[in-house]
């Protein structure tokens, strides 16, 4: 891909509105792109439904951070498995939402200028994905707050989903009929 | 002792005639005198009717038959099971969770219960200002009558939960008006699941209610059907064209069912109901499909209560408050009804907001959460005109809705209300639920907060479980999609029941609106075939 990309956004009115101007187009282009380039493999990760092993790379550098302060880390194939069970859920309109969402995190061109991970998410700090969280809520670009969304419900429902989880938010589980 | 499977019961004993279309090995060419497209409220409720009355019935659901003896009270599989879209339905630009059931039974297999008649001054609206004849208070009470003693809807018998209790407590400190909310359930367990599926059979849902009684009047139920398309010449329909769908309900296997009737009601609620006629480009003159679709906007507000308040257990919705709903009039700014959600750990955990370290904070203590929310009564007023049902390329309906500066001042005052509900009712603190709210520990604290926040979509969490409107009834034909019998003015053989119709949202929990309403609808249907007309 040879698209040229705002690079360093300012935080000038101008350079906000150009900002979004850029990354509309990125994300307009994102899954079309992924899709000519290649950059993107559609193809499920072994042993999962729907998530792909650049979906797996991201998710397993959000966890920690989304899921901080719980015992997700330690129970982190369980959990990865039940969101992409919640993902064979989804109607195929939003599951293609969530892929391209995924593509746009996982592709370096679009990655870099909209997150500010500029490197690969394995090497990601929490500090960056913290940012990055914090940047994506707080965008004026309805994509990146909807993405922001997104994310977080889907790691949070999937975690919580899961007995592993009850004993920390003081839920016995359902009673015995 | 287990509890009988009423259902299956049924499927094994009774000879009734179902299909699942997921395992169709060939297409299938149906007919029936009327096709029925959705199973919930208003459609099983017309089929109930119909059968009785002689009619040969054909029942369609696009969602999985799921009985008593799958409902295991765990999120994960009710959600991916019974809700539309696995729980992702949200509406266009995502910033408004929407529930709506998809499921044998519709979205009373997932309901809380709450069961209202619609109110006088909704029915007085619709008839000042939308054109609808014949549906008073006076001519609707004998039919929502006869669907209370139907479907056991009685004021709740039982003491409140604690989270239920903290709203009448906190009403009752400040003199506002609290009650009882009637419910649909009989021999309930006060378990707390109702939005799971009722492993008991207590809830009244149209599974243990009028679809079995439809199947015992020789009526036939097809499920994992997805009705695609009808067939017209822009008079009348001459044929409904399905598809069969995979057993998760997300794929279409390939398989076609086509089906021929003499009627065919459209019950698939809001969105659905509007999305079909969308995509068999039903005669729409004047532009009126799909547009004015209400949602009951929701918004939320957290408090924390020193006592534990256990938000995961009991019958989920047993007190309200209307203290807010019509005091400034019908139509003046934005009324609400204020009820309280059931908190299941992954549904609290989205709810609750923020990430990380605050997020766990947040859900460890769950236990003594208490949420409030508010039902925002939307149409009422020139600025608050709905959204509107369009398809995706894919021509899978979406609701695009706007939320207008008219209702953010609702939501604005909606989050004073609560907290002052919750103080009062002995929070030590209360958060409205805003990504930029934090939990605070007195009243003046929370009402300057509120003042001060930034409300936009996504920073406010807002959801709806109530979709409304978007093929309007109403005798004009330039303001509405289908007459005050639900007829639709411009196809023939072609009525719709279900809460599509309703040119406002209700101000209320809509099931008792749509069950009353269609049975109204379908004793008026039954009649007019039978002469012939």
């Amino acid at each position: 891909m040879t698209t040229s990309l705002p690079v360093h956004p300012a935080l000038s009115r101008r350079g906000l509105l150009k900002f979004s101007l850029g990354a509309s187009a990125l994300l307009a282009t994102a899954g079309l792109g992924a899709s000519l380039s290649g950059c993107s493999v559609q193809t499920p990760a072994s042993g999962f439904i729907c998530l792909r092993a650049n979906d797996l790379l991201i998710l397993q550098a959000l966890i920690p951070v989304v899921l901080a302060g719980t015992q997700a880390a330690d129970k982190r194939d369980a959990l990865l498995l039940r969101l992409d069970n919640k993902l064979t859920a989804l109607s195929p309109a939003m599951l293609k939402l969530t892929h391209q969402l995924f593509d746009v995190l996982a592709m370096a061109v679009t990655r870099g200028p909209l997150t500010g991970i500029w490197g690969s998410w394995d090497s990601a700090s929490s500090a960056q994905i913290e940012a990055f969280l914090q940047r994506w809520q707080d965008s004026s670009l309805n994509l990146l707050r909807m993405g922001h969304a997104s994310l977080l419900q889907l790691l949070h429902m999937a975690w919580y989903e899961l007995p592993d989880a009850w004993a920390h938010c003081g839920y016995p589980g359902p009673p015995k009929v | 002792m287990p509890v009988p499977d009423l259902f299956r019961d049924g499927l094994d004993n009774r000879g009734w005639k179902t299909r699942d279309a997921s395992r169709l090995d060939q297409d299938l060419h149906l007919a029936a005198d009327i096709a029925i497209i959705g199973s919930g409220a208003g459609g099983a409720t017309s089929a109930e009717l119909l059968s009785a009355a002689g009619f040969k019935v054909l029942l369609i659901e696009e969602g999985p038959l799921k009985t008593s003896s799958d409902f295991h009270m765990l999120e994960d599989q009710a959600y991916a099971s019974l809700y539309q879209e696995g729980i992702g339905r949200m509406s266009k630009d995502g910033a408004i969770t929407i529930l709506q059931g998809r499921a044998v039974g519709g979205t009373t297999l997932i309901n809380w219960t709450s069961s209202f008649r619609t109110p006088e001054p909704t029915l007085e609206h619709w008839a000042r200002e939308h054109g609808v004849k014949g549906l008073g208070s006076a001519e609707l009470a004998p039919w929502f009558a006869r669907l209370e003693q139907r479907l056991g809807i009685e004021p709740w018998i039982m003491p409140p939960n604690a989270n239920n209790e903290a709203l009448r407590r906190g009403c009752e400190a400040l003199g506002y008006n609290w009650k009882v909310i009637p419910r649909n359930v009989r021999g309930c367990w006060n378990l707390g699941y109702c939005g799971m599926g009722c492993p008991v059979n207590a809830k009244q849902s149209m599974l243990v209610t009028s679809i079995p009684a439809t199947l015992e009047h020789g009526g036939e139920l097809l499920y994992l059907a997805r009705a695609e398309r009808l067939e017209h010449n822009g008079e009348q329909i001459s044929g409904l064209h399905c598809v069969a769908m995979d057993s998760r309900c997300v794929e279409p296997t390939g398989r076609q069912i086509k089906v021929k009737a003499r009627h065919y009601i459209l019950a698939g609620g809001g969105i659905n109901s509007p999305g079909l006629l969308l995509r068999s480009d039903a005669p729409d003159p004047h532009e009126r499909l799909g547009k004015r679709t209400f949602l009951h906007l929701v918004n939320f507000s957290a408090g924390l209560f020193k006592d534990q308040v256990n938000p995961f257990y009991g019958a989920p919705q047993s007190i309200y408050s209307d203290h807010f709903q019509w005091r400034d009039g019908v139509s003046g700014p934005m009324g609400y009804k204020l009820e309280v959600p059931p908190l299941h750990p992954a549904l609290a955990s989205t709810l609750l907001g923020s990430f990380g370290k605050e997020n766990a904070l947040r859900m460890e203590q769950l236990p003594h959460t208490h949420v409030m929310l508010a039902l925002l009564r939307d149409g009422f007023h020139p600025d608050s005109a709905g959204g509107e049902v369009q398809l995706r390329s894919d021509g899978a309906p979406v609701l695009d809705y706007q939320v207008s500066p008219y209702a953010w001042d609702g939501v604005r005052r909606a989050f004073q209300s609560m907290a002052e509900i919750q103080f009062a009712a002995g929070a030590d603190s209360v958060m409205p639920v805003h990504s930029d709210a934090r939990h605070v520990k007195n009243l003046t604290e929370a009402r300057q907060m509120i003042d001060g926040l930034n409300l936009e979509l996504f920073r406010t969490r807002l959801g709806s479980a109530h979709v409304m409107g978007g093929c309007a009834m109403g005798e004009d034909p330039r303001q509405a999609v289908c007459d005050s019998l639900g007829r639709h003015h411009q196809l023939g053989n072609l009525s719709i029941h279900d809460g599509s119709l309703f040119p406002t949202s209700i101000g209320a929990n809509p099931q008792l609106s749509v069950y009353g309403l269609s049975a109204l609808l379908s004793d008026a249907l039954a009649t007019r075939l039978v002469a012939g007309r």
